[in-house]
């Protein structure tokens, strides 16, 4: 690469700017966190914010307050403007929140700083295995001879000869401590690579299927043609060699047998006492089989867009509609400063049905007047008793008054009464003695007397209440 | 007593006569024009409708069918209306947006916030010196679009509008081609009458 590759790169490329970016530690540590390290796909808006915010809140308690001083939905959305490129922001289908997925740039930057991280030891011998195991696939897979191709199926028989004797002779070569902490270091490297790239396949897929937008709309020849182009031109989604790759991988992962072999290798493997192991790949096969599904599935949206957007009719009428709102912008420029009357004529949704017979026959009603000069209001008797219970009187108090100030058998004027425990709660008070409903105590009213009840109501204004004459009773 | 899948047909049949009928939110009536698609439209091709039912988009409705024959044709009983100008221009426009969207390869809804609407339409509408008054124009426009059913705003974002796809079958090229026509027409017309002057 030369010097100007690189400015530019450092210069645009969201994984450098990333990590360039003062709140870089917050972005890595968060996201990272959220899609790398738990795997998570595409997430409505509202759960990261939530997420976010949490992580602010804990971030914020250190000294410095002002610190990470936006709010989590500000935060997401910067890192997923273009000029950041860090999150990918999109209104899915089937939801009205925006939701938010991690861009490949995203992983490498994270993939990166987590690569700093200084490795117990580093293993190379395994990789040298590994190295030599591609080599052999990939002379022995593009040989021709069956001449060639039996002598090197001979020559692994011998060797598994070989080992097949040594075994019945009782010698078993294991591998050293050293040797399977080197094997293990790479598989788990492997298999979190395996991971992280899924998102950069979806993303390639989305960078082909682009291209075959942008030329299936600029195209000016015949269809025959542009699908000619577009197969050669390898854009097409399912025979680009990122499709094909996928597709064998992904089957691949899906048989049963490959499944339960996975699943027992690494039940096994992580049993090694040799291994330090980490908890998380004794299920990574799952996180891969939800990955590749998650790919897989936008795959076949995009693939089905896309055909759908081949499809003559939409090609033809998307052209015409491009040309036909040329036109009309044009016109509607032109006549901006006298505007037409005129307008689209569009068919209404719906074919709504009314039926006479629905509706009410006409309803005559006394037309309401409205005298908003209230006349003065007659003196009238109304029942209050509604109103005065709506304050709270405590009757098993009232009661207690009596209890205490009556013996048993004998009786009492309720305005005696009063006077020793004066009336707190007004008019209420008094109508609560009067509907007291105990066992052992009677109220009676005597029409031939008169009691007065005098009391202070809450403002403090003396208040006189004139009622037959009540007597408290005890039985 | 109907069978549950008469229930069914009914229930879809009068779903479709009140409106167009979402995958996304008409879950049951979708179901049902997808299991039992031939008896509603049998049911409506006697009195001269059609039904569009479209798999990728996720939406059907009716339609006046289209006969050749000109003495076959039946009443019309889809009603056909005449739109405002300013809603005739904002709905060219998103349109337009749509097939941007698509061709750029953009998966799920196209949202457009209130201000892109304003946005988009400003520039059509005369300059005035009241900023205000015309603000206030775009805004019931993008009301009585909404009415149309062609954008919807979101659920608990309240200056947030989803252009949604049935726009593509209502305002296809030929009705669009007609008011391009029209307009066109108009403003030669008043171009060469301000010639005269």
């Amino acid at each position: 690469m030369d010097f100007e590759t690189i400015a530019a790169l450092q210069e645009r490329h969201p994984t450098w700017r990333l990590l360039r970016a003062q709140n870089a530690p917050l972005i890595l540590s968060f996201l990272g966190g959220h899609f790398v390290e738990q795997n998570n796909g595409a997430t409505p808006a509202g759960r990261l914010a939530d997420a976010l915010e949490d992580q602010l809140s804990l971030l914020r308690t250190g000294d410095d307050e002002s610190r990470f001083a936006k709010t989590a939905e500000d935060y997401l959305y910067d890192w997923s403007q273009p000029e950041s490129g860090w999150l990918r922001r999109f209104y899915p289908a089937d939801s009205d929140e925006v939701h938010y997925d991690a861009t490949p740039a995203l992983e490498r930057a994270y993939s990166w700083v987590s690569g700093l991280r200084q490795r117990a030891f580093v293993g190379t011998e395994s990789r040298l295995h590994t190295v030599v195991d591609l080599l052999r696939q990939i002379a022995y897979g593009t040989e021709q001879d069956p001449q060639a191709r039996l002598e090197v199926l001979q020559q692994q028989r011998d060797e598994i000869d070989r080992q097949i004797a040594a075994a019945e002779a009782g010698e078993v070569d294991l591998l050293s401590d050293t040797a399977i902490r080197d094997r293990y270091q790479q598989f788990a490297g492997t298999a979190r690579e395996l991971l992280s790239d899924f998102r950069e396949v979806e993303e390639n897929f989305r960078g082909l299927d682009r291209a075959a937008r942008e030329r299936i709309a600029s195209w000016t020849g015949s269809k025959g043609a542009l699908l000619a182009e577009l197969v050669s031109s390898r854009a097409d989604i399912s025979s680009s060699d990122q499709g094909a790759s996928f597709q064998a991988f992904y089957d691949f992962l899906l048989s049963d047998d490959r499944q339960d072999e996975l699943n027992e290798l690494l039940t096994t493997v992580q049993r090694l006492a040799a291994v330090d192991a980490d908890r998380r790949l004794r299920t990574i096969h799952h996180d891969w089989s939800e990955a590749a599904e998650r790919t897989q599935q936008t795959v076949r949206q995009i693939s089905e867009q896309l055909r759908r957007f081949l499809d003559d009719q939409v090609w033809l009428e998307n052209r015409r509609v491009l040309d036909l709102v040329r036109q009309i912008e044009g016109a509607a420029l032109q006549v901006r400063d006298g505007p037409p009357t005129l307008g689209l004529e569009v068919d209404l949704p719906g074919v709504p049905i009314n039926l006479p017979f629905e509706r009410p026959l006409y309803d005559a009603r006394p037309a309401a007047s409205v005298d908003s000069l209230a006349a003065p209001a007659d003196e009238v008797e109304v029942d209050t008793s509604a109103l005065f219970t709506q304050a709270f009187v405590d009757q098993a108090r009232l009661a207690d008054n009596i209890r205490a100030t009556v013996p048993e058998r004998g009786s009492v004027l309720l305005s005696d009464l009063v006077e020793l425990y004066p009336v707190e709660r007004g008019i209420a008070e008094i109508v609560g003695y009067l509907a007291l409903n105990e066992d052992d105590l009677a109220v009676e009213l005597d029409e031939s007397g008169e009691s007065l009840i005098d009391f202070h109501d809450h403002l403090g204004a003396g208040k006189r209440v004139r009622l037959p004459r009540a007597t408290v009773s005890r039985r | 007593m109907r069978t549950a899948t008469e229930q069914a047909v009914s229930t879809a049949t009068i779903d479709l006569m009140r409106g167009v009928v979402y995958r996304e939110t008409d879950e049951d009536s979708w179901l049902t024009l997808q299991r039992h698609g031939a008896a509603v439209r049998d049911h409506f091709a006697a009195i001269g409708v059609d039904v569009i039912i479209d798999d990728t988009e996720g939406y059907a409705f009716l339609r006046s069918e289209s006969v050749d024959d000109e003495a076959e044709q039946l009443p019309r009983l889809v009603k056909r209306r005449s739109l405002t100008f300013n809603v005739s221009l904002l709905l060219v426009l998103l349109r337009k947006r749509l097939v941007e969207f698509e061709t750029s390869g953009h998966e799920g809804k196209l949202v457009l916030s209130r201000d892109q609407l304003v946005e988009i339409l400003r520039v059509f509408l005369g300059d005035s010196t009241n900023e205000a008054r015309v603000i206030e124009k775009i805004d019931t426009t993008i009301k009585q679009v909404a009415e149309l059913g062609f954008i919807r705003q979101l659920r608990g974002q309240p200056n947030h509008w989803e252009v949604r796809r049935i726009l593509k079958a209502y305002v296809d090229a030929a009705t669009m081609a007609d008011f391009a026509g029209k307009l066109s027409e108009y403003a030669d017309s008043l171009n060469s009458g301000g010639g005269d002057d």
